[in-house]
């Protein structure tokens, strides 16, 4: 199809990764990029496509980790299974959220999200007898792809690449589908798509689910990933900012943007940590200083992401061969 | 029911300050149709202003108050000149993210600057309690909430009686009218904005006696503002007081009844629910949150 090229060789570099590098290091590196890439990616169906800025959707995503932890640890039951109970779970208030984006608009369904992912996190910290509180949850490791407990990292490459893959479909499919324009013209204008006999109403309840659900298979995922449940991280503001950051800096409603956006966030991470390695909470607070002041830089030179800033460099070179 | 005359006094003394960051919050919103999500970073900040000069310079909260008000509100116009203003008639979305962009990096410098430790402002007066017939109250929270009184009852003053006031309630009616009429109204967001963080630096001050300081501390505080000025109806500033003493109710009597552990679910719930039932809040106009204006 065509304007995809970019995308097809970023998943071919990534499928290629596991088959050329051995170093765990790099395809550690591999796995968070697809992963966090596809969290930004599932943020972009809610955030960027049907234009509900959430900024609660850790929420979704400790959902996820929760089931399958929770569901693994308390009753031996797959991940998997867990997956897909927090997927369904994560749906319902998805469901529950769009119909809110119906009455609430801009600032005010931002501040709804957060109060929900706030509310779960409190849930999940204090109610002890059944989450463990604030401790937080190992997820035990049981050897076996059922089991999900795989220490070969070339798997969890292959296991995150069909979800970012995936992901990049259901972009795809909303920038180019009849259902795609139609939610877009939901977001430009929803009282003239009403108008023309667009419904409204359920193309964004529908994207809100999708994304919920989406964002908390890439949350399940994570928790058997990393062996470690913390609700304190899961659900908070920061986890949700940061898949929003992802698709801002990439491009908010492009699809590539979201990946592009967490690797460059990974790579910075990486680098920051090397450079000022075993300062600990200072380190943090560093990539987090820059995080903010890039954000608000990019709000007001290029806020369509850097996706579109590099399209128009593209199209404005007089290009020889077919038009990209 | 000896308790009841406590969780009486409790909850004004709550409330008062309450009243105070979300007063700031609920400005900036009615006039510059803008939400900060920075405003608990600029509480953050406040606080850490009283404790340095505690530690540092051995200054009384309440001599650094004084001292600090042009420092805030010089603070509060900076920030608006440099991140603020670029974006005012931009989109609601830039505007949110640019705030949360804002909110990062201030509580991140707090963080690599003081560290994320607890810090305090340990008084000689700490532990003076007064007492009120069968109640008790700490010193500290009573300043607190007088000087807050005090100033959202000057700030209530400015906007009803200075001319000043008059143009920035005539900003937040209509803005293009506004301009229209010869009103800079660059000039008066950028003193809307700075007014609306000296009210939550000064909150912030206020409080570092009486609570611990830390990088995100302005989070618990801001969410309460939140639901406050979202129970008022957003740019409601009457409507702000009376929410932040109905929060501040529910805090008060919630940690009563089940216990501190959950109080925030209820005002959070409390919060959701307001936003679903009625989300122009109890005294806003109808629709205006449909709008998103």
């Amino acid at each position: 199809m065509k304007g995809t090229w970019p995308a097809v060789v970023f998943f071919a570099l990534a499928a290629l990764g596991p088959v050329v590098v051995r170093d765990p290091f790099l395809l550690d590196g591999l796995v968070l990029i697809l992963l966090w890439g596809a969290t930004a990616a599932a943020w972009n169906v809610a955030g960027g496509y049907a234009g509900q800025i959430s900024l609660g959707h850790a929420a979704f995503f400790g959902l996820g980790a929760y089931s399958a932890a929770l569901l693994g640890t308390r009753w031996e039951v797959s991940p998997w299974i867990g997956l897909l109970v927090g997927a369904i779970l994560a749906t319902a208030f998805g469901i529950l959220l769009g119909f809110l984006s119906n009455r609430l608009r801009g600032p005010y369904f931002v501040l709804a999200t957060i109060a929900f992912s706030q509310v779960l996190l409190i849930v999940a910290s204090r109610w002890r007898g059944f989450t463990a509180g604030s401790e937080g949850i190992p997820v035990p490791f049981r050897p076996g792809f059922w089991t999900l407990g795989i220490t070969d990292k070339r798997v969890w490459v292959a296991i995150v690449l069909v979800l970012a893959v995936f992901l990049y479909l259901v972009e795809l499919y909303l920038e180019r589908s009849r259902r795609g324009y139609q939610l877009a013209a939901v977001r430009e204008d929803e009282d003239a798509a009403l108008s023309l006999g667009v419904p409204a109403l359920r193309l964004k309840v529908a994207a809100i689910a999708a994304s919920a659900a989406l964002t908390a298979v890439a949350g399940a995922l994570w928790a058997q990933y990393v062996g470690f449940v913390d609700p304190f991280y899961v659900f908070s503001i920061d986890l949700s900012l940061r898949f929003a950051l992802a698709a801002i800096l990439g491009g908010i409603g492009t699809p590539l943007g979201p990946f592009l956006g967490a690797a460059l966030i990974l790579a910075l991470e990486t680098y920051l940590r090397a450079r000022f390695g075993g300062i600990g909470a200072g380190l943090v607070g560093i990539y987090l200083i820059i995080y903010g002041t890039v954000l608000v830089v990019m709000m007001r030179f290029a806020p369509q992401g850097l996706v579109p800033l590099i399209g128009e460099r593209l199209r404005r070179r007089p290009v020889a061969g077919p038009a990209a | 029911m000896h308790v009841v005359p406590q969780l009486l006094v409790s909850t004004i003394l709550l409330g008062g300050i309450y009243a105070l960051i979300a007063v700031g919050l609920t400005l900036i919103f009615g006039v510059m149709r803008v939400v900060n999500f920075a405003h608990g970073e600029f509480l953050m900040l406040g606080m850490y202003l009283a404790f340095w000069a505690f530690a540092l310079l051995r200054l009384d909260p309440y001599v650094t108050l004084v001292l600090s008000l042009p420092l805030i509100f010089g603070f509060g116009w900076l920030s608006y000149r440099m991140v603020m203003r670029p974006v005012i008639h931009a989109s609601h979305n830039v505007q949110v993210f640019t705030t949360v962009g804002l909110s990062i990096a201030l509580q991140n410098v707090a963080l690599v600057l003081w560290s994320a430790d607890s810090q305090f402002v340990r008084t000689s007066y700490y532990t003076v309690v007064v007492r009120l017939g069968s109640a008790v109250l700490n010193l500290a929270q009573l300043i607190a909430f007088a000087v807050a009184v005090l100033c959202t009852a000057a700030l209530f003053a400015f906007l009803r009686w200075s001319y000043t006031g008059k143009v920035m309630r005539a900003t937040a009616q209509d803005r293009a009218a506004a301009s229209l009429m010869g009103i800079d109204t660059g000039r008066v967001f950028a003193l809307t904005w700075a007014v609306g963080v000296t009210c939550v630096g000064v909150a912030g001050v206020l409080l570092a006696p009486i609570y611990p300081v830390y990088p995100t501390v302005g989070l618990q505080f801001v969410l309460i503002a939140y639901v406050a000025v979202v129970l008022g109806g957003l740019g409601d500033m009457a409507g702000a007081l009376i929410a932040s003493l109905i929060v501040a109710a529910v805090e008060v009597i919630g940690s009563y009844v089940i216990g501190t552990a959950w109080k925030e679910v209820l005002y959070l719930l409390l919060f959701i629910g307001i936003l679903v039932v009625r989300p122009a809040g109890l005294f806003g106009q109808r629709g205006a949150e449909a709008i998103g204006t």
